[in-house]
């Protein structure tokens, strides 16, 4: 349990400058109401724990998916693209969707994790195949795609609040030095002949996927040293270029410079290419409910195969078969389904347990919060309104999301919802992670509200509720030696499929990932 | 008698106060209702004859007051503060929400002139005891015109300048209940039923007080300094502010402090804004307004008989329900919206054109400037292609654009747009004297063509030979090489903010 010094240790780590900050009224946040929700943690612990029953009924099917996010649903629907009908997707929580679920009110969706899908790369057609599909990707002019334009980010996009004002765009610009400038431009130069870059094998030097990046040891070993060496070794020194760097390894990986491989915040920047007919290659698709669309759009290709609330709690193979031991925890019915090929679309973390193994050590994961803020109204800023994305500099949050700006009605919503962003990472992962599951909903409310109080310092009257849902293994980080560190083979007809293969929590992984394990069950 | 002559002095100020006040409200009333129903010479008349023959009235009443005169002169004084103190702040609020506002009016100013024209034969009954008849009849008269000729000079000069109708009025409010407590005071020995009457003077008093003070908040009037137009309405909806002006015979519209008409030079916007697209439909049956709601594009519509049916779509309820309901406001829009043939509906014209509808003739788009992000998404490429939803081949659409002389870069931004999406346009402007050049861009699927039917009759600016000219755009309204404007970049609302910049 917490001691009352660890627990108030933890806070003001959480908190950072702005506890320190905080001189609030007592009483300020009694009104504000919500709750803590988050990924079914009881049912994983069960997993932990062992789960001693014995299955009751058999059923057979060609491929069990076992895992619903992003992965598992794309290798449904590759399977069924392929002609392959013969499957079942089993998912732990009531839903799929995994780290890409999103929730609703009255008024409008928001999400609880994943919220926007950056331009794919040309070369990623399997992707844009979905995208078109999906009604996302509209056809291609001179070559280039055109996408739905209710689905691009709507201007203004970013602002970030520094200095007391904000400004548009996140990379800090306003009230800079002239050194803290030109460094901001050497870098930004360096990325794009990152990006550029090739091997002489012609392979892209960094990708998405990843797995397709180069293997040249002149770009691999770049996952020899943290990002922040790699910052000084190129003395890159300002605190302008540093805070923004940490900040972006922070958003794609829960995890900053001093623990992120330089290879992984390279990637940040340099692997990303996508263009667009009708749009600037800087521009995302997202909507109110974030990538939770994206999955809605995935979940019809498994449909009425989807077994919800069972757990995949042991895996065997015997013979040409895979026997799937399976646990529904409402129904607290227990069942073997008897496969030809079984995909883990899971994490590493309880895929290996479920073969009876121990995960490789470089999978690590960041925990996360990710809190939506129920507002009354939205505050009103001197130079900018809010936008998509809203980042205060310096602080411990990322920031937050405002899911109805990709709204065209002009009729004032009666309620608005924000969605702060929090990677966890001030304490190693399995302790921030044990305390971050300790912490009541009120120390969530006050740990937000001084997040959200330095950029605004009157928005309390504003807040009605503020849901917390805690990822607990949020992201994989791809800590120095994950790209070089070989991942342990699995038994036959057994599959792995998951964004944490990659090192890289990103939709276009997972993606990828499932269509891979999808092929190889295809063979 | 030293008590005795301050007492009359004391009540010869009262008469010069009354005096004032009486005038006051009578300036107030006329003012008021030529700000609000327009026509100063005959509503200047008719209220101040109103006012005089109520006054006739009072004094013709006041014979029945024989005993405890003082008692009730003291309750005529409050009653006068009361009901004229409150009764510019009542027009104004009662304005957009009695269909007969004139009855309203007069009632009022029968009752506040029949209560005046109490107060002097009343005084003067009180008075004839103590002075003698002649002396009292010259200073009584004296003091009466002198009032009122300080009426006349400050109420221009300071009073509506300074403090506006609502605040003059609880003003002089004040000083007649302030009157009814001096004398109360004073002559507390002598007057009946002086315990009732303190407290009503003092809670009569009490609520004048706090309708000054509070009158800017009650009105919304936060912004009256903005404008060098008296405000006769101002409310904020959900959605924007509302703010009819009025200078003279020239009602104006804002919505959140831009202009939107001026009744002087309306039918010049609005005749070249509604008869190209229809000149350039071979039958115009269906029409569909998108924006609008001041009712002013209907109006013209309607000159057409062969219309079938006119659909408005207006974001705001507060706006078509004000320019329907009030007759002033119906007189300019010719009570198009109370029209049967016309449909409005209250919601967002992005949401509705999402929902599917049977195909318009032509549709006539009338949106504010895309001033802010939120109205620019309705000046986009995704908004275009929507709107060919409800298009058919012949259909013709016509777009208000801001200024191509004020705004070049934004105007072609969204000829350019609309030629993205697949229209074919024709751009063209006009001279507006309350707005300047004003742009409009007409579209269809195919070239618009005239059809070279007759225009209705009753057009005060609009012809073909003004629109042959209205097509000629000279250099300095010209632009080029410009940015197609989508929502993921709002081109059009940065083009113009910066072009506007200097101008406002
Ligand atoms: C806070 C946050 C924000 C993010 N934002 C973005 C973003 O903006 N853009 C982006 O591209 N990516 C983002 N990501 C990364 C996101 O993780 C990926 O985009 C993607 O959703 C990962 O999908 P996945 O299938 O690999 O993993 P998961 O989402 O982890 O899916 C695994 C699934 O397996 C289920 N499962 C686990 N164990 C079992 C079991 N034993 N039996 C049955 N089912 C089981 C889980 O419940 C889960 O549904 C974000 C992640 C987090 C945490």
């Amino acid at each position: 349990m917490f001691t009352r010094k660890e627990f108030l240790q933890y806070i003001a780590l959480l908190a950072g400058g702005a506890y320190a900050a905080g001189c609030r009224t007592p009483g300020a946040y009694d009104h504000i109401g919500g709750s803590i929700l988050g990924a079914s943690a009881a049912a994983g612990h069960q997993l932990r724990d062992g789960l001693s029953v014995s299955p009751q009924k058999t059923i057979r099917t060609g491929v069990l998916i076992a895992g619903g996010g992003v992965a598992g649903l794309s290798a449904a629907r590759k399977l069924r693209l392929s002609g392959k009908t013969d499957f079942l997707l089993a998912e732990l929580e009531p839903q799929t969707g995994g780290n890409s679920l999103s929730g609703g009110n009255s008024i409008t969706n928001f999400p609880f994790g994943a919220h926007y899908l950056p331009l794919p790369n040309p070369e990623n057609t399997a992707l844009m195949d979905f995208l078109t599909e999906a009604g996302l990707l509209k056809g291609f002019d001179k070559g280039l795609p055109v996408y739905d334009e209710l689905s691009l980010v709507y201007e203004p996009a970013e602002r970030l609040y520094r200095k007391g004002r904000w400004q548009e765009g996140i990379i800090p610009q306003v009230g800079l030095s002239p050194q803290e400038h030109d460094e901001m431009k050497r870098f930004l130069a360096l990325m794009q002949t990152f990006r550029d870059a090739k091997d002489s094998s012609g392979r892209h030097a960094f990708d998405i996927p990843a797995a397709l990046s180069s293997r040249d040891p002149q770009f691999l070993s770049l996952d020899a040293l943290t990002m922040e060496a790699w910052l000084q070794r190129e003395g890159f020194r300002s605190e302008p270029l540093r805070w923004y760097v940490d900040y972006c390894c922070r958003d794609d990986y829960g995890a900053g410079i001093k623990t992120v491989s330089a290879w992984a915040g390279i990637h940040y920047f340099a692997a990303r290419r996508g263009k667009a007919a009708n749009a600037d290659a800087s521009a995302v698709l997202t909507w109110p409910e974030g990538n939770g669309r994206l999955v809605q759009h995935l979940r019809r290709h498994s449909h009425n195969q989807t077994l919800t609330g069972t757990i995949v709690y042991r895996v065997q193979t015997e013979g040409n078969t895979v026997l799937a031991d399976c646990w529904n925890y409402q129904t607290r019915e227990a069942m073997r389904i008897v496969a030809d090929h079984c995909i883990l679309a899971m994490p590493q973390f309880i895929g290996r347990r479920i073969l009876g193994e121990t995960p490789g050590p470089q999978f690590t994961y960041a925990p996360w919060l990710v809190a939506n803020v129920h507002l009354r109204e939205l505050p009103v800023d001197k130079n900018l309104p809010v936008c998509w994305d809203n980042v205060i500099y310096g602080q411990q949050s990322l920031g937050y999301i405002y899911a109805q700006h990709q709204t065209t009605d002009r009729r004032p919503a009666k309620s608005h919802v924000i969605t702060l962003y929090w990677p966890l990472d001030q304490l190693e992962p399995a302790d921030s992670r044990r305390k971050a599951l300790q912490l009541q909903h009120r120390d969530w409310v006050e740990l937000c509200m001084a997040q959200l109080e330095q950029g605004h310092p009157h928005i309390a009257k504003l807040v009605t509720a503020v849901d917390c849902w805690i990822w607990g293994h949020g992201m994989i980080r791809p800590i120095p030696g994950f790209m070089t560190t070989e991942i342990p083979g699995t038994p036959p007809r057994v599959h792995f499929a998951h964004s944490d293969l990659s090192g890289i929590s990103i939709f276009e992984e997972a993606f990828y990932q499932g269509e891979s394990a999808a092929m190889r069950c295809l063979g | 008698m030293g008590s005795n002559r301050s007492m009359h002095l004391l009540l010869l100020l009262s008469v010069f106060v009354i005096a004032t006040c009486g005038l006051i409200y009578e300036l107030v009333a006329g003012t008021l209702a030529s700000y609000l129903l327009g026509d100063s010479v005959t509503q200047f008349s008719t209220i101040i004859g109103a006012y005089l023959f109520s006054m006739g009235i009072g004094a013709f009443f006041s014979r029945y007051f024989t005993k405890n005169l003082l008692s009730w002169f003291i309750q005529l004084e409050i009653l006068v503060g009361l009901v004229g103190g409150i009764s510019a702040c009542l027009l104004f609020l009662l304005f957009d929400h009695v269909a007969s506002f004139r009855i309203v009016l007069y009632l009022l100013v029968g009752l506040t002139g029949t209560l005046v024209g109490l107060e002097i034969p009343l005084l003067m009954n009180i008075l004839k005891n103590r002075m003698e008849f002649q002396d009292m009849v010259s200073q009584v008269f004296t003091f009466d015109y002198i009032g009122a000729l300080l009426a006349s000079i400050i109420f221009p000069l300071v009073l509506v300048p300074q403090l506006g109708l609502m605040k003059t009025s609880f003003f002089f409010g004040i000083l007649n209940t302030a009157v009814a407590l001096v004398v109360l005071f004073r002559f507390r020995k002598e007057v009946k039923w002086a315990g009732y009457l303190t407290v009503k003077a003092i809670l009569v008093t009490g609520l004048l007080v706090a309708g000054f003070i509070f009158s800017d908040k009650m009105m919304d009037f936060a912004e009256s300094a903005a404008f060098n137009e008296q405000i006769i309405y101002s409310r904020s909806s959900p959605y924007q502010r509302v703010v009819l002006t009025r200078h003279k015979d020239d009602v104006r519209l804002y919505l959140n402090g831009n202009l939107q008409f001026s009744s002087r030079d309306e039918y010049r916007y609005h005749e070249a804004l509604v008869h190209p697209p229809m000149m350039h439909h071979p039958d115009p049956r269906r029409v569909l307004i998108l924006g609008g709601g001041d009712g002013l594009a209907a109006r013209e519509v309607l000159r057409y008989p062969h219309i079938d049916s006119i659909t408005l779509v207006d974001l705001d309820p507060a706006v078509t329900e004000l320019f329907g309901g009030n007759t002033m406001l119906a007189g300019l829009n010719d009570s198009s919206l109370l029209d049967p043939k016309l449909r409005i509906v209250n919601t967002d014209a992005f949401q509705w054109l999402r929902s599917p509808h049977q195909p318009y003739d032509v549709v006539i788009i009338d949106f504010p400037d895309p001033s802010g992000y939120s109205v620019g998404k309705l000046y986009t490429n995704t908004f275009y292609q929507l709107l060919q939803r409800v298009l058919t081949m012949e259909s013709v659409v016509v777009i208000q654009c801001t200024s191509p002389y004020v705004a070049p870069k934004s105007f072609w931004c969204i000829d350019q747009t609309m030629r993205h999406t697949g229209f074919q346009t024709l751009p063209y402007h006009c001279y507006v004297p309350s707005f300047g050049e004003w742009g409009y861009i007409m579209g269809s699927l195919r070239a618009p063509a005239d059809r070279g039917d007759a225009l209705p009759g009753g057009l005060r600016s609009f012809s073909r030979e003004s629109f042959a000219q209205m097509r000629y755009f000279p250099p300095d309204m010209q632009a080029h090489d410009l940015p197609v404007n989508k929502l993921n970049n709002q081109a059009l609302v940065h083009l113009f903010e910066k072009e506007w910049a200097g101008w406002q």
